[in-house]
């Protein structure tokens, strides 16, 4: 099949996940961001969200992130479901692709959750299998996302990091890592967030994802829910600077789904994301200067290299609103006698 | 140790409400409670396929206030999971299991309304194709009858109740006079997806028989009779020249044999 986009790379930089409020904006508006990602399913139709994506697939870069193939699923895959994502891979030819180590699925019913797995030989043996079917029909490796989750199965006889790497061994499936989900979980599992980024296999990590969650207090229980409903909070931050220093430049997404906020946001968000990034990068760099220097120089010059600023993280993203605080769209409806119009 | 299938279906029906939460030993929550953890997995499936059900049906949302939405929302939840992971083919079965509810049996705009709404959300989902000028059709010889492909987003509704006007009455956020809204006046809606847009019209009796002979395939001559047999007075070249105007055609190309439906 004859390509209708030219191939758009996604660059170890920030990106957004399109949310239906900011479509119109995106397109009349065009900002720099450095990549969009959407969700397979709002694309599985023939709506105009479909026409508008095919639109913005010209100008951005695309990540096409399924959550509903429930690859942790004992009775397999729903192949109807695959044929559709591969569809949507062929009509937008994204360049990167993924899901969740999670199942959805189970008894005949779609609980639109992801549910984590018990982790353990069988359940690894049918994750691999289901993401080997879904490489081949996609023809692509396919990145798998670790999962935020509020409880653990007291059987599991190996972690979730080691699944996803012994997954990575038997697959040769990429892999996306979800910060928040890691702080999401570690809190509610009570485990070592960046032990469990530290124990995945960092050259299979093709991309991050970044988001916000809520705290919530139920009696004693102090429990994380990972609502992508606010911004990306400081923890999650600090967690994704040991990632990145770790990683390296990797691309990062900015997932916000509840309460969407005006599309600067997400904009500043993601500016924030990529200055964090070429802040760790500089100073990695000026202390590699450093140690050349002291290594070549009988006497050591002493640099005046600033220690990494703190900025008020969310500073960035006010101003980007504050440009542009106005409403986001207003549809007017339409009476004329008997013809009525309902808006998308 | 259950097998992983077994082990979902039990979460899977716990998650669902439909039977007594799963076993605690089969989970762990650091030192929370595992069951009082499960419940967050019980209220993130209801909770968003309320959201979503509440996004399709706004207008029926508002006929019942919020709360008998969402309580009925519940109950369609636990009963009709959905069975496939595209949320937006959730809601088919709402407006039916609307008319099973005995506290609406007086009600009956709110499952028709509903049904209304729902035919708006698939127009939404499908595709809008490239529309035809009649003018293109000049130097065709397309014999006596052709067929006349129209949009495939387009619905075509009957209700005994005053669906449309309900509907529409319900667009403004000022209060509805509801003595005036729910009466019971046939209508007949056609429907289709225009760019962002749904259009939305009344229709008479034999422009609805035109257009739902002519959606069904049964060719122009077949369409013309049906609504010429419900009004001797049916224009039929208006009729032609409306469908065009209002870009519903998609295509026009010589009758091949009928459907036997």
């Amino acid at each position: 099949m004859s390509s209708m986009f030219s191939p758009l790379a996604i660059p170890a930089s920030a990106g957004i996940g399109l949310r239906s409020p900011h479509i119109s904006e995106m397109l009349t508006r065009r900002p720099s961001a450095g990549w969009l990602e959407v969700h397979a399913e709002n694309y599985m139709g023939d709506g105009a969200g479909v026409e508008a994506l095919e639109r913005l697939r010209q100008i951005y870069p695309l990540s096409v992130h399924g959550v509903g193939l429930s690859l942790g699923s004992a009775q397999g895959l729903d192949r109807d479901h695959l044929e559709r994502l591969r569809k949507v891979c062929d009509r937008f030819e994204p360049d990167l692709v993924s899901e969740h180590l999670a199942w959805s699925i189970a008894d005949g019913a779609y609980l639109n959750d992801l549910l984590p797995l018990r982790y353990d030989e069988e359940a690894l043996a049918i994750v691999a299998r289901n993401v080997e079917t879904v490489q081949e029909t996609l023809n692509r490796r396919v990145l798998i996302e670790n999962l935020s989750a509020y409880v653990a199965f007291a059987d599991s006889s190996m972690s979730e990091a080691e699944f996803l790497a012994e997954l990575v061994v038997r697959t040769g499936c990429g892999l996306l890592l979800d910060v928040n989900n890691v702080q999401v979980s570690a809190h509610n599992l009570q485990y070592d967030a960046k032990a469990f980024i530290d124990a995945l296999p960092a050259e299979a990590i093709g991309e991050i994802h970044l988001a916000g969650h809520a705290t919530n207090h139920v009696g004693a229980d102090t429990v994380l829910i990972d609502d992508h409903g606010s911004r990306v909070p400081p923890v999650v931050w600090a967690l994704y600077q040991h990632a990145i220093d770790r990683l390296g430049p990797r691309p990062t997404l900015i997932e916000w789904d509840t309460d969407v906020p005006i599309l600067d946001v997400l904009l500043g968000e993601a500016m924030w994301a990529d200055m964090l990034t070429a802040s760790i990068m500089f100073n990695r760099k000026q202390a590699a200067r450093r140690e050349q220097t002291t290594k070549t120089r009988a006497t050591p010059i002493h640099l005046s290299v600033h220690s990494e600023t703190t900025t008020s993280m969310p500073v960035l993203a006010a101003f980007a609103a504050a440009r542009c605080a106005r409403p986001c769209m207003s549809v007017a409806l339409v009476s004329i006698e008997e013809e009525y119009h309902a808006a998308a | 140790m259950l097998p992983l299938e077994h082990l979902q279906t039990t979460m899977a029906r716990s998650v669902l409400a439909m039977e007594p939460v799963a076993a605690a030993n089969m989970l762990t929550a650091g030192k929370a409670d595992p069951l009082a953890r499960l419940r967050i997995y019980q209220n993130n499936t209801r909770s968003s396929l309320t959201a979503a059900l509440m996004a399709v049906f706004p207008v029926t949302v508002r006929l019942v206030d919020e709360r008998f939405f969402r309580f009925a929302a519940s109950e369609f939840i636990r009963r009709h999971p959905p069975v496939e992971s595209r949320l937006a083919r959730y809601g088919a079965g709402f407006p039916r299991f609307l008319k099973t509810i005995d506290t609406l049996s007086d009600m009956p705009i709110v499952a028709e309304t509903a049904r209304l709404e729902w035919a708006i959300a698939e127009a939404l989902d499908t595709a809008s194709l490239p529309p035809r000028s009649l003018a293109e059709y000049d130097s065709t010889d397309l014999g006596l009858s052709p067929d006349i492909q129209l949009q495939p987003s387009l619905r075509l509704i009957v209700s005994h109740w005053s669906i449309l006007s309900v509907w529409m009455a319900h667009q403004q956020e000022t209060a509805v006079d509801e003595n005036i809204s729910w009466a019971r006046r046939p209508e007949r809606v056609a429907l289709w997806r225009s760019g962002n847009y749904v259009r939305l019209f009344l229709l008479d009796r034999a422009s609805f028989a035109f257009w739902h002979s002519l959606k069904h395939g049964f060719g122009l001559e077949n369409a013309t009779g049906r609504a010429l047999a419900l009004d001797p007075a049916f224009d039929l070249v208006s009729a032609l020249v409306r469908l065009f105007r209002d870009r519903l055609v998609t295509d026009v190309r010589v009758a091949s044999n009928f459907p036997s439906n």
